[in-house]
């Protein structure tokens, strides 16, 4: 008898130890997005809007970590780097298939790199400018480089190398790859976890299972468990809320972070907030002159560092992000790779604000103006708070309203005193941060106007440096020389707030923004 | 009907037709930022943004850009959206219906409330029941579409849960569904309009002199009310109706943005925050067109009902 109940407890100790590590398969997920894609192709996208979603739809040789700092394999299932760091052997998994069931070849693979680094094509084309050729044979992809390039394995994780079919691009309709492309991408059949299966724009997406995507589940089986993914583009914060909350969504992105609280106290919500690389700043105009002529208070290296000192951080996190952010300690996200954690930022102190500023000659304050994306509640909640903060050592901030089209004509005219921005990394590697916040190319520094030779030296290194521990070095001198030069406003990071139902389980987001769909499951 | 007038009045669209492509050409290459860089953002270096506008030809001269636009025009094509790499024309015929729907569902849910409401209120003038209407749609003139908009659907749809929280459905019985409350929100509105003005036309006419002839004739007030009054009052129905058919357009662009339904409006504002040239052009000749039917099929109504009104 007492056998018997051991044995039976026993038994159901490993039947309710099965269901654990079982995952149910199977089923649909509908999941509101704020905004619609425009354009499905990795390689002529420009918007977040497609590239957090496109590696459902078409993966790549390698992908980042879960965490988006390191790369896993991908279609190949590994790679050796040389010894030189000048060239990248990588072997294709056997057998891996398309979503219509072809088989995808190394001269897919070679083409769709090719492609990915034409120079006509596209904003992405920076990310792979140090492959000098790509030669295939039999599964093996050999990718020689120009010089040494430490970002360029993070690059074959980036949507931008996503692997297409060559044959059913080249049979769309259509003049050149530009039109090409237009007519593929309405339609899309990629290498990824997902299938697009019908498209009304504006409105909703379907997505359908791979059944022939090459990874396997915790079941053994080929991934992804959802049968169907379904988008609904719901543009109204307070809508995608609502219909969440009644159980019409499965999973809702852009939650504003004023609603994050309520979220979390609703049982039936697991509200998400992923860590990211975005981060919120005010670039700063550094040139002595402003565009109509006027002298620039900012292009004293003291005055800006003052506005930083006078600006009190954990007020701003809990006025503009409702307690969900933390300050920024250096001009990349703490998610970035190569974030020095020795970075301080900067710290509130009113009374080394007022002495700097009177060392400058502003003892009695200054006039500066921001620019602020009209309509954005949050861009207004900060403007508005640095107002304040900045008023007590004297400084009077304007705050201009402008859709952001106009804003960045303006901008980009370098026709602005001050202007609030966010950035999200898209590659795992800070090297694209970087040369948009601190080197001058083509951009002058996110348009500051501010350069710094040493920078700029280091930079150039630190982009052929295949030693990790160098570059690492590299990168904490960067990220303290630019706090110290202060060309920007530190203001905080902040997370991607995802609300899902409770019995979803297994949906990333990861730091870069990518929507990890592969491992979702409904666990009713 | 008079055929040489109705050709006639369709012949003047064609001016304003053009009168409204120059305008709109202009106004949109005069408003700062391009649809490049608006794309680009952050990232766009002066190289990108160079090449994608002569992709585009944007970089030709206005005058070439503006030749081409109307070339095309008159080829019946649109051109192709910048953002979304679609014709225009396709984007337009796919979600015209779908604003056209809730306008049309609107305008009879609004006339279904308003004309009865605005008789009782008229027959009974200057009671509290004629107070109790004015008042409450006097308060739903007052309140801003968006709210009104984001009411109906916290009580109506999530509390209550008797409709859907937005989208569209895809059969004709579901777009009804999930359209009514879109419909309800701008219906209440365009109510508020009529109703004002529907019991001043109806009182006027209870208290004009034919209709007291028409009792002494020992006609049933029944067969007054609908001979009479309610002819007269279609007629200012019709011309309101037509008045607002602007209002109509620009109250899609908020609950379509609230409720989520895919229609022109959301489309139209996406394209103006994204410079995407080409839909705001081809979306507005479609709207100068519209309304200008709209007015001409007014008139026509108007004249059909009202013997009075001279076709000139």
């Amino acid at each position: 008898m007492k056998r018997l109940t051991r044995a039976a407890l026993a038994l159901a100790a490993t039947l309710s130890l099965g269901q654990a590590l079982g995952v149910t398969r199977g089923g649909q997920m509908v999941f509101g997005r704020y905004a619609d894609s425009l354009f499905l192709d990795p390689v002529l996208n420009d918007a977040n809007l497609d590239i957090w979603i496109l590696t459902n739809l078409y993966d790549t040789l390698l992908q980042p970590t879960p965490d988006g700092k390191r790369v896993q394999p991908g279609l190949a299932s590994r790679y050796v780097l040389s010894k030189d760091g000048k060239t990248i052997t990588l072997t294709l998994r056997p057998n891996i298939k398309f979503a219509d069931g072809s088989p995808i070849t190394s001269a897919d693979v070679k083409w769709s790199l090719d492609r990915a680094r034409n120079p006509d094509n596209g904003a992405w084309v920076d990310l792979l400018g140090s492959i000098a050729s790509v030669a295939v044979s039999g599964n093996t992809v050999t990718v020689n480089l120009k010089n040494p390039d430490p970002s360029i394995i993070p690059a074959l994780a980036t949507f931008n190398t996503g692997i297409m079919p060559q044959k059913l691009f080249n049979a769309a309709p259509g003049k050149n790859d530009a039109e090409k492309a237009k007519a593929f991408a309405e339609k899309p059949i990629g290498s990824g976890p997902f299938v697009l299966s019908e498209w009304k724009r504006g409105s909703y997406m379907v997505l359908k299972r791979n059944p022939y995507y090459w990874k396997m589940g915790e079941d053994k089986k080929s991934l992804p468990y959802l049968d169907t993914l379904r988008f609904e583009i719901i543009p109204d914060d307070n809508t995608r809320i609502l219909k969440m909350q009644a159980g019409e969504l499965q999973g809702a992105e852009f939650i504003p972070l004023s609603r994050v609280a309520e979220l979390k106290a609703d049982p039936k919500i697991n509200m998400a907030l992923f860590p990211s690389t975005q981060v919120s700043s005010v670039f700063m105009n550094n040139r002595p002159k402003l565009k109509d002529g006027s002298a620039n208070p900012l292009s004293d290296v003291r005055v800006r560092q003052a506005l930083n000192y006078a600006v009190n951080r954990p007020a701003l996190i809990q006025l503009v992000t409702f307690g969900n952010g933390k300050p920024m300690k250096s001009f990349m996200s703490s998610s970035t790779p190569l974030f020095d954690k020795s970075q301080k930022g900067y710290t509130y102190d009113l009374a080394k604000a007022k002495s700097l500023l009177a060392a400058a000659g502003y003892a009695n304050g200054t006039d500066v103006s921001i620019l602020v994306t009209s309509g954005s509640a949050n861009g207004q909640a900060l403007a508005t708070a640095l107002q304040q903060m900045w008023g007590a050592v004297g400084v009077r901030l304007k705050i201009e309203q402008l859709d952001a089209a106009s804003s960045t004509a303006r901008y980009r005219a370098n026709d602005f005193q001050m202007r609030a921005s966010a950035w999200t990394d898209d590659i795992a590697d800070p090297s694209e941060i970087t040369s948009y916040f601190a080197v001058a190319g083509a951009t002058e520094a996110a348009h500051t106007g501010f350069t710094d030779p040493t920078i700029e030296k280091l930079f150039v290194q630190s982009q052929q440096e295949t030693d990790k521990v160098k570059r690492a070095a590299q990168y904490k001198q960067i990220q303290t020389i630019y706090t110290n030069a202060s060309p920007i406003i530190y203001l905080y990071e902040t997370p991607y707030p995802v609300a899902l139902a409770q019995f979803v389980k297994g949906f990333n987001q990861i730091p870069l923004g990518n929507n990890i769909f592969e491992k979702t499951s409904i666990e009713k | 009907m008079h055929s040489s007038y109705i050709l006639r009045r369709l012949l003047q669209i064609i001016p304003l037709f053009l009168a409204v492509m120059v305008v709109v050409f202009v106004l949109v290459h005069l408003i700062p930022g391009d649809p490049v860089s608006a794309i680009l953002g952050d990232r766009a270096t002066p190289d990108k943004v160079a090449r994608a506008n002569r992709e585009l030809g944007l970089d030709k001269p206005l005058a070439v850009q503006f030749g081409l636009f109307v070339n095309q025009v008159l080829h019946g094509n649109l051109g192709e959206s910048i953002n979304l790499k679609v014709p225009v024309v396709r984007l337009i015929l796919d979600r015209l219906p779908v604003t056209l729907f809730v306008d049309v569902y609107a305008a009879v849910l609004g006339v279904v409330m308003a004309v009865p409401l605005a008789v009782l209120a008229a027959v009974r003038r200057n009671t509290w029941i004629d107070g109790l209407i004015r008042a409450v749609f006097q308060v739903g003139l007052s309140l801003p579409v968006f709210y009104v908009a984001l009411q109906l659907l916290t009580l109506l749809g999530a509390r209550l849960g008797w409709f859907p929280i937005g989208g569209y459905g895809t059969t004709f019985s579901e777009h009804l569904y999930h359209l009514f409350l879109p419909a309800l929100t701008l219906g209440l509105n365009l109510a508020a309009i009529l109703v004002r003005t529907l019991r001043n036309s109806v009182i006027e006419v209870l208290t004009a002199e034919y209709v007291d002839f028409a009792r002494a004739k020992g006609l049933r007030s029944r067969v007054i009310m609908t001979r009479h009054v309610l002819r007269n009052a279609l007629i200012a129905t019709v011309t309101l109706l037509g008045l607002n058919i602007g209002g109509l357009i620009g109250g899609a662009v908020i609950t379509e943005t609230v409720f989520a339904i895919p229609g022109v409006g959301k489309l139209m504002v996406d394209a103006i925050f994204g410079r995407d040239y080409p839909v705001i052009q081809g979306l507005t000749l479609t709207f100068a067109v519209l309304v200008s039917l709209v007015f001409l099929a007014t008139d026509l109504i108007h004249a059909r009902l009202d013997p009075r009104a001279e076709l000139s």
